[in-house]
């Protein structure tokens, strides 16, 4: 029996702009209902009114609390005053590992997992329980490589986009799971409402071409850089053995540090 | 840029000799302050010629390709001359050393420097900090783990960092969040710095977040744009920008920053701060992936085949022994050699491997697009004229179905003996 917590928040659809399951949430909750049996308990700050919520009980969650709040309120406190008052103390917090519609920062699992003194475990893709109370977790890193790590529980994961694809939302299910909402008092986030809002705009992208120190040259070295093919160190070996041929390139690959040593 | 405008009568005031007598002296040494502010070296043509003579008896012979320059038996001038300088296209000036004894202020910049190399977004974040810092006369220090042996305090200068707080070189290797979160906190309560920088990277990201979380502070994640005035960032999905002055923690997104030119800071060492942390993430260790399952985009070795290639039996058996990911031109995927989704160029993939290693590839203009962002190239081939030769770093003519086989049982003889 392990007991799960899983903080669910709403999308947006980067091009309708519409409100959907924000993607690594899904798949939190993917990973929670992968788990062995146990209590699942799914948390959502935030407008109960969301249609995004029924697309999450679609997915086969009986229930879903909502801590309704106005939108730019701090959800810190409220969460954390509901998951400590979870008894018993669930075990896991699943969380995505990077919102999608509000400020964004990824900051909220770490402020929860600091207050609650738990550990926390930054871009996840698997998660395996051991028998002694510990799990063992694998992280997406960059270039598709991957790390495991071992942490004893309770702690706090975010899910990397990397983790398996949520399964998709059910209509039955959906209709039939309950949304129970409490409404709280959330303090505002002054120091968002203190930023200045507008919509974005891409920059252009910034070239590095040219100077030694890697700052941008001058307009020829940018002409250079976007028409002519660029011409390498150029070290040149004609016609040697394959035997020397294949070391040469043993030799040059170890060099990058591109073989295990 | 547009350029400086000279002003004659200014660089003539400054030659005057003041000698009191009745006639204007004029110093003909161009004395420093005449030198044209614009900070572009003044071309010497005699010292340019001087240079480039590579002998004078029994016949004079120059080269102006700066070839005989690059070995190091030249003139020994070329080490006493500051007019080597005006030498080449853009020759840059040795920076002048800037030591800030007293700052105003300090700005860390935290460097995830993984696996003891300092990354692209390091420096743009060494870059950052020194705007921050050169705004409100600061001085910047670089936290980072300590190097290997020869990476010493120019190293640093040469980045930008006026201080220099080590921590332990094993971080650079092993997975030391909490560690490196701690350290960061424990020298901020020391130092109490105005600015905080970090790598938007994903361990950068990572030990940021959890330092804003013991500091109960908040970060601005992500900046995509930076002034000392204003940061931004991106929200909401992506669609609004948040901005602000500049908050005291901050992480820099990937290439948000140009990273700086050639500098000289002094690189002071601070003493290490003292660290008392139980981690409680341990057993960290990389695991194998299979190299075929990366995709071809964020791959970092690539073993790339051409119309050249005819042993595939043999091509497949060095992707494996190599571990590195298999991709080919568009010929051979055409053929359906591979898959698709390996196709190298313009129509296939654009790749950002830091090895790429091409079997039998002509190296036509489709297929250099594609791979116009990876940093070594080795190329096999049997034409010495083919455009990949000349793309590449290390360039073999050979068949390539002889060379596989061979390269095979090398990384055989040595994974195994
Ligand atoms: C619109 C358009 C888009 C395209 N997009 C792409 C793209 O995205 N990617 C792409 O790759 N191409 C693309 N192409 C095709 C491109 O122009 C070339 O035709 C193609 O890249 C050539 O592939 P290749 O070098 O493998 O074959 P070839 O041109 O046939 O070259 C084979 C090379 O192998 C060498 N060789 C032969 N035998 C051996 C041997 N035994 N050992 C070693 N070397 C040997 C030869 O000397 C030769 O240099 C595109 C073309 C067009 C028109």
């Amino acid at each position: 029996m392990v007991d799960v917590a899983v903080l669910l928040s709403v999308g947006r659809h980067p091009v309708s702009g519409r409100a959907r399951r924000a993607p690594t949430d899904a798949r939190a909750l993917e990973l929670a209902l992968s788990l062995p049996p146990g209590r699942r308990t799914a948390l959502h700050a935030g407008s109960p009114d969301s249609p995004a919520l029924r697309d999450y009980l679609g997915m086969g969650l009986a229930e879903l609390t909502v801590l309704a709040m106005a939108e730019g309120r701090d959800p810190t406190d409220a969460l954390l005053a509901r998951l400590r008052a979870l008894s018993p103390a669930p075990s896991i917090l699943l969380t995505g590992n990077r919102a999608e519609g509000g400020e964004d920062s990824g900051m909220l699992p770490y402020s929860l997992a600091h207050a609650l003194g738990w550990a926390i475990v930054p871009d996840v893709v698997a998660l395996t329980l051991n028998d002694d109370g510990s799990a063992e977790l694998v992280q997406a890193l960059a270039r598709g490589q991957r790390r495991a790590l071992r942490v004893a529980m309770p702690f706090v994961v975010t899910i990397h986009p990397a983790a398996p694809a949520p399964r998709p939302s059910a209509f039955g299910p959906a209709r039939r799971g309950r949304i129970t909402v409490e409404a709280v008092d959330a303090p505002e986030d002054t120091a968002l409402a203190a930023c200045a809002v507008r919509p974005w705009r891409d920059r252009p992208k910034r070239l590095t071409v040219g100077a030694p120190g890697g700052g941008s040259g001058g307009a020829l070295d940018r002409l250079r850089a976007a028409t002519e093919a660029k011409a390498g160190q150029g070290r040149l070996l004609v016609g040697p053995t394959p035997d020397e041929a294949a070391r040469a390139i043993y030799d040059c690959l170890q060099e990058q540090g591109m073989l295990p040593r | 840029m547009t350029a400086r405008r000279r002003d004659p009568r200014a660089e003539r005031a400054a030659r005057v000799v003041p000698t009191g007598g009745p006639r204007l002296r004029l110093a003909l040494t161009a004395s420093d302050s005449a030198a044209p502010a614009s900070g572009r070296p003044r071309r010497d043509p005699r010292a340019r010629r001087a240079d480039a003579t590579v002998q004078t008896a029994p016949r004079l012979r120059l080269d102006w390709s700066g070839k005989a320059l690059a070995a190091p038996a030249t003139t020994s001038a070329a080490a006493v001359s500051p007019a080597v300088a005006g030498r080449g296209v853009r020759a840059v000036a040795e920076p002048v050393l800037r030591v800030i004894d007293a700052p105003a202020c300090l700005v860390f910049a935290v460097l995830d420097r993984a696996d003891g190399a300092l990354s692209a977004l390091d420096r743009q974040v060494m870059a950052a900090a020194r705007l921050l810092a050169d705004a409100l006369d600061g001085a910047v220090v670089a936290l980072a783990p300590d190097g290997p042996e020869d990476w010493g305090p120019e190293d640093w200068g040469a980045l930008g960092a006026d201080r220099v707080l080590p921590m332990p070189a094993a971080w650079a290797q092993e997975h030391a969040p909490e560690a490196r979160a701690a350290a960061v906190g424990a020298a901020m309560a020391r130092w109490s710095p105005v600015h905080v920088v970090f790598p938007e990277s994903q361990d950068g990201g990572d030990v940021a977040r959890r330092v804003a979380a013991v500091v109960g502070e908040r970060l601005f994640a992500g900046v995509e744009s930076l002034s000392a005035q204003c940061v931004a960032r991106r929200a909401g999905g992506g669609s609004r920008e948040l901005s602000c002055a500049p908050p005291r923690l901050l992480s820099i997104a990937a290439d948000a920053v140009a990273p700086l030119g050639p500098l000289r800071h002094e690189a002071r060492p601070l003493d290490p701060v003292a660290v008392a942390c139980a981690p409680r993430l341990g057993a960290a260790r990389r695991l194998p992936v299979d190299p075929d399952g990366v995709g071809l985009g964020e791959a970092d070795f690539i073993l790339s085949a051409g119309n050249g290639v005819t042993d595939w039996a043999a091509f497949a058996d060095l992707g494996r022994a190599l571990g590195a990911t298999r991709a080919g031109s568009r010929v051979v995927c055409d053929a359906g050699h591979l898959p698709r989704d390996r196709q190298v160029g313009a129509s296939g993939m654009v790749v950002s491997a830091r090895s790429y290693l091409a079997f039998g590839i002509a190296g036509a203009p489709q297929h250099l697009q594609g791979i116009g962002g990876v940093g070594h190239v080795i190329a096999i081939n049997t034409d010495l004229h083919a455009a990949m030769i000349k793309r590449a770093d290390l360039a073999i003519i050979a068949d390539a179905q002889a060379v596989m086989p061979a390269l095979i049982r090398l990384m055989r003889e040595r994974t195994h003996g």
